[in-house]
């Protein structure tokens, strides 16, 4: 997500489920849909009925393998070489949408003529740190960007593309992936076929993508390949990040990530001193007038959250009591934080349906780490494996000073409320029944824990005015969802006149949209993206009407439920069009200009301006660039992260070969938490990989105490290649070890076919598969795959590598 | 016949679409609320489990992996599962018509009907009917097509819960025409084979295929409907032969076994309340 923010501006699915039916090419990286996200198969199945290629990239043969048109293997931890070789090859062929290209990419800004990549590293590099002085841009003396619209200019970030990608050629690639150049080349073809104007090809992705040390990176080859192609704002086209959850979606755009707070705005840090400060450095500029820049709006959205979080408590005098937020130092993703239990800086925790017991990297530490507690709240449906770590396997419950609590949480179907899907729909859903016994919605007992920790503050504290003054009018002891959600959307504050738009609204009417919120405490707004969910006319979120597919024939069923950004199905829609407003793909147009309305026809435009240029092909003044959240109006294909502008690969942290692209090992940028336990491919010369399959659920605490589910699972198991079997003595259904550097795991061998060895650079390189499922509590066990995978993240978002780690396996003795 | 099994409830499984999910298998379980089977590791070859059907698992995913030349082909999938045949051979083998072909076209089971017997088992080509050893009372078990949600208008369970549409559920007639269909639009992709067409006289769960059904053990069963091979033989028995004692035991014996299974319908509903 970080990647597509820093590429197009937002970092969500960029289309929606029902759009994969529309694509000619659907290519799944990094994901297993038709396990992992088996409904949305139903639109890759209608895809594929209307003629649209299925391309599966994968260590292992998949069930979603098995429906494909081309399967091309490659070894984990490559994808970066592998979609790299891909972008050389349209680039050096030029199979680009080259208007799409021109119009609406950076393609042709120029870049800082000392930028470059040497031995892996992209300048001037200290403490794991860029100092990013070579990536800058050209600039006229007015601030604008300096560009090339012919593309010709060496400086420019085409050519410079050009020239970088152009170190991916296929027989290189294939070394560093196992994948055969015919197949690469058969990958490329089909792929780059839809640079055609009219064509679209949809990337699947999912946590096979994030789950590495350059996850980030991972991406942002998506990005630029999709960008290139001309894929992005265009029905059946974009990258969808599919969420591993219902409501993962939710809970990012509600900020529940250590570096942000809801809507994407900053998590305030430690030298954002005051508002004025924090909104320097937060609020993007551009001098370029034609750039809507739209996160110039930043400081209405922070205001109006803060004016959501603290009512008439956040005023002009107090900086709308910023200062009561809490500021990051850093140092709070996953792995940080069991890092700080395990040494007992943090002592207590409260972990509300998270199972990283079992889910966890490095599982035995985090099981220890949980030890380290003075107490652990768990607000569980029932007990997981995390709440009875105390008892787990090997442990003495009495030497375990940790204070657990239980508290029984209602389930998805026993209370009502919206749940954010990966398309970024909103959906509300209503209580089936009540939840059993003393089990209470999330809603009742955070509301609970506020009002005993604001009597507790109420006598006295450090610092009590965040809590004793928050706003929490929520109705009572069961607060009410509406009201949450109405808070959500936000209020007008104050009687209100916008005569630009001819509107007036009075205090206490919904807003909305969230072009009408300000930066002076008129308005309050809980999540600036959710605005206009719930209206005056009602919660939009509740709505259930679908389309006419002979008028709606993309199949946007705008009056199901609510997206955002304002209910806008397919993001950077203008994209599809060209500079004069028109559909690149006229048989299946997602926006059109109306040049006598003046006016976007079909899904909600990204932005109401005017295209760029006017019907007879002159400048349009009034027109804004398509890519409305960067600072510059384009999509990046030369962009702004922790580990470089353009995607380089890397290897894994342990890896069986060298980087044979660099002298560079692994991602320069990344935090290395126990340098002691890298295994090295002398004693560990087997790559593993983790997944998920369709009969389990993330950690297991729901699927495996579910005797259905149980029946058609009910053990771990490592996939093996048959070429491995052989090797080790290994039969189908034996019980092997499996040991890394952290631990070792018992467990049943699957021999497949499925699995091959991997041929790279003249060695062969074995691969197996374990699901990560399984732990020690509920009603099939089994051991945890995540008791051999390292704590090491990705330089960007701190994703954990569980994706790729090495391993030993052999026949297990007396078991 | 023809004209009459045409417009029978019937669906077709088509493996190029299946996914091998297995929500198939849950779906079934949870409208029919049949208990979960203790299981270990995989019962069959890829992710197969449960290992067979049972009086508790009525329908079940086979896995299996196409190797051509030691180079994996293609991963293919294969729905067991009552055939609900035009002619059906348990049908015909139950004395007490217990076992019923409606003219929807699910082949239906009347509990308290059933004497036990198992004639049904012995006779189905498919292995289908599975029975109760481990209770008191022991019934047939096997699909119904939801006979009851059919009666409402529904899908049969599996049906509407297959996400990736490879199960269709419709009448036989016109899902034979869309299975021809489908295999001369992609002759490549399917084995030029309708399963069920005319095994056994033809059957309303209608398959087709990127592999020969023999890959998953499913044998080859003829075209000949199962009661034909026995239809002469019995009318060439004498009814004499047939003891009036013989007669009166088996009269007896089925009135005592519908009682027991009243009796146990009731307890389980007074259980329930």
């Amino acid at each position: 997500m970080a990647s597509l923010a820093a590429t197009y501006g937002r970092g969500a699915m960029t289309n929606h489920w029902g759009d994969i039916a529309n694509s000619d090419c659907v290519i799944v990286i990094g994901s297993n849909p038709a396990e992992n996200h088996p409904l949305s198969f139903k639109h890759v199945a209608r895809a594929k009925d209307k003629g649209a290629k299925l391309i599966v990239i994968d260590p292992r043969f998949t069930r979603t393998a098995s429906l494909a048109d081309i399967y091309a293997p490659l070894r984990s931890g490559t994808d970066i070489a592998f979609i790299n070789s891909i972008i050389n090859y349209a680039l050096a062929n030029n199979l680009v949408n080259q208007d799409y290209v021109l119009t609406h990419t950076n393609a042709s800004f120029l870049i800082n003529p000392d930028f470059d990549i040497t031995d892996g590293i992209f300048g001037e590099l200290k403490d794991g740190k860029y100092s990013k002085a070579t990536w800058g841009l050209q600039k006229n003396t007015d601030g604008t960007i300096k560009k090339d619209p012919t593309l010709a200019d060496p400086a420019c970030v085409y050519q410079q593309m050009k020239k970088y990608f152009a170190r991916y050629d296929f027989e290189t690639v294939s070394k560093i992936t196992g994948t055969s150049v015919e197949t690469l080349k058969k990958v490329a073809d089909t792929i780059c076929a839809t640079h055609e104007p009219d064509k679209a090809a949809v990337i699947m992705y999912a946590m096979g993508t994030t789950q590495h040390t350059v996850g980030t990176q991972n991406i942002r080859t998506y990005a630029i390949l999709q960008t290139l192609l001309g894929n992005i704002g265009v029905a059946g086209g974009g990258i969808d990040a599919m969420r591993g959850e219902s409501n993962v979606q939710g809970s990012t755009d509600f900020g529940l990530l250590f570096h942000i707070i809801p809507g994407y705005l900053k998590c305030p840090a430690v030298e954002h001193v005051d508002l004025k400060t924090y909104l320097e450095k937060c609020t993007p500029k551009t001098a370029d007038k034609q750039s809507a820049n739209w996160w110039g709006n930043y400081p209405k959205y922070i205001t109006s959250l803060l004016k959501a979080f603290w009512g008439d408590n956040a005023t002009a005098e107090n900086d709308y009591a910023f200062n009561y937020l809490p500021k990051t130092g850093g140092g709070y993703s996953h792995i940080a934080i069991f890092e700080a239990m395990e040494k007992g800086t943090i002592k207590g925790c409260l972990l509300l349906g998270q199972n990283p017991a079992v889910g966890g990297p490095n599982a035995n530490i985090e099981r220890k780490a949980l030890g380290n507690l003075d107490w652990l709240v768990a607000v569980d449906l029932w007990e997981t494996d995390t709440s009875v770590f105390w008892k787990r396997p090997g442990t003495n419950p009495a030497d375990i000073k940790t204070e657990v609590f239980l508290l029984p949480a209602a389930s998805s179907v026993e209370k009502e409320g919206s749940v954010s899907n990966s398309s970024r729909w909103a959906q509300w859903r209503y209580a089936a029944v009540t939840p059993p016994g003393e089990a209470k919605s999330d809603l009742w007992i955070i509301s609970q824990l506020y009002k005993k920790l604001k009597e507790s503050y109420n006598s006295g504290g450090k610092f009590p005015e965040p809590i004793v003054k928050l706003s929490w009018n929520f109705g009572g002891e069961e607060p009410d969802p509406n009201l949450v959600a109405k808070e959500v959307n936000g209020y007008f504050l104050a009687d209100v006149d916008f005569p630009d738009k001819g509107k007036s609204f009075k205090k206490g009417d919904l807003v909305p949209g969230f072009a009408f919120l300000k930066d002076n405490g008129s308005t309050s707004c809980g999540c600036w993206i959710y605005c206009a969910s719930y209206v005056n006319e009602g919660n939009m979120m509740a709505r259930r009407k679908r389309s006419d597919p002979a008028k709606d024939t993309i199949g946007l069923n705008p009056e199901w439920a609510w997206c955002w950004p304002v209910n806008r199905r397919i993001i950077y829609n203008r994209a599809s069009c060209d500079a004069q407003g028109n559909p690149y793909a006229p048989q299946k147009p997602v926006v059109k200009f109306n040049w006598e309305t003046g006016k976007w026809a079909g899904d909600v435009p990204d932005g109401p301006w005017p295209p760029l240029k006017k019907q007879d092909g002159t400048n349009n003044p009034e027109g804004k660039y398509s890519f409305i959240m960067t600072a510059e109006g384009h999509a990046c294909l030369f962009a702004d992260l922790a580990d470089g502008p353009f995607p380089e690969h890397y290897e894994p942290l342990e890896s069986p070969v060298s980087n044979l692209m660099s002298k560079q090992q692994n991602n320069p940028a990344i935090k290395i938490w126990r340098k002691d336990e890298i295994g090295k491919s002398e004693q560990y010369p087997i790559v593993a990989t983790t997944y998920r399959v369709s009969e389990h659920w993330q950690a297991g605490a729901m699927s495996r105490n579910l005797p259905w589910l149980a029946e058609l699972m009910p053990n771990a198991f490592v996939e093996i290649s048959n070429e491995l079997a052989v090797e080790k003595g290994i039969n189908n259904g034996d019980k092997v070890k499996i040991s890394t550097i952290r631990g070792a795991i018992d467990i049943y061998a699957l021999v497949t076919s499925r699995l091959k060895p991997f041929q790279l650079n003249g060695s062969t390189i074995h691969e197996v598969g374990i699901i990560w499922h399984f732990g020690y509590a509920g009603l099939v066990t089994g051991p945890s795959a995540n008791e051999l995978t390292p704590h090491v993240g990705d330089a960007n978002t701190m994703i954990p590598e569980y994706k790729a780690f090495l391993c030993n396996i052999e026949k297990a003795i007396g078991v | 016949m023809e004209e009459n099994s045409n417009n029978q409830k019937a669906y077709l499984y088509d493996n190029t679409k299946c996914i091998g999910c297995r929500a198939c298998q849950v779906a079934c379980k949870q409208w029919k609320n049949l208990p979960a089977e203790k299981t270990e590791f995989f019962g069959g070859p890829g992710y197969q489990n449960p290992a067979k059907l049972s009086s508790s698992t009525f329908t079940l995913i086979k896995y299996h992996e196409e190797v051509e030349e030691d180079k994996l082909k293609d991963w293919v999938f294969f729905k067991e599962q009552c055939r609900h045949c035009l002619e059906p051979a348990c049908v015909s083998a139950c004395l007490v018509k217990a076992l019923e072909k409606t003219p929807e076209g699910p082949v239906i089971y009347h509990e308290n009907l059933c004497m036990g017997c198992r004639y049904c088992m012995i006779s189905c080509p498919f292995d289908i009917p599975k029975f109760q050893y481990h209770k008191v009372i022991p019934l047939i078990q096997k699909c119904n097509y939801c006979y009851d949600r059919l009666e409402e208008g529904l899908l049969p369970a599996c049906s509407q819960t297959c996400p990736s549409g490879a199960i269709k559920f419709g009448t036989r007639g016109e899902l034979i025409e869309e299975a021809r269909e489908r295999i001369f639009k992609n002759p490549d992709r399917y084995v030029n084979h309708i399963y069920g067409e005319h095994e056994v006289g033809g059957t309303s769960t209608l398959c087709i295929s990127s592999v020969p059904l023999e890959k998953f053990g499913v044998r080859d069963v003829g075209t000949t409907p199962i009661p034909s091979y026995s239809k002469q033989f019995l009318t060439a028995v004498p009814v004499v032969i047939i003891g009036a004692a013989t007669f009166c035991t088996a009269l007896y014996w089925i009135a005592k076994r519908r009682e027991a299974v009243a009796e146990a319908e009731n307890k389980t509903e007074i259980k329930e309340e």
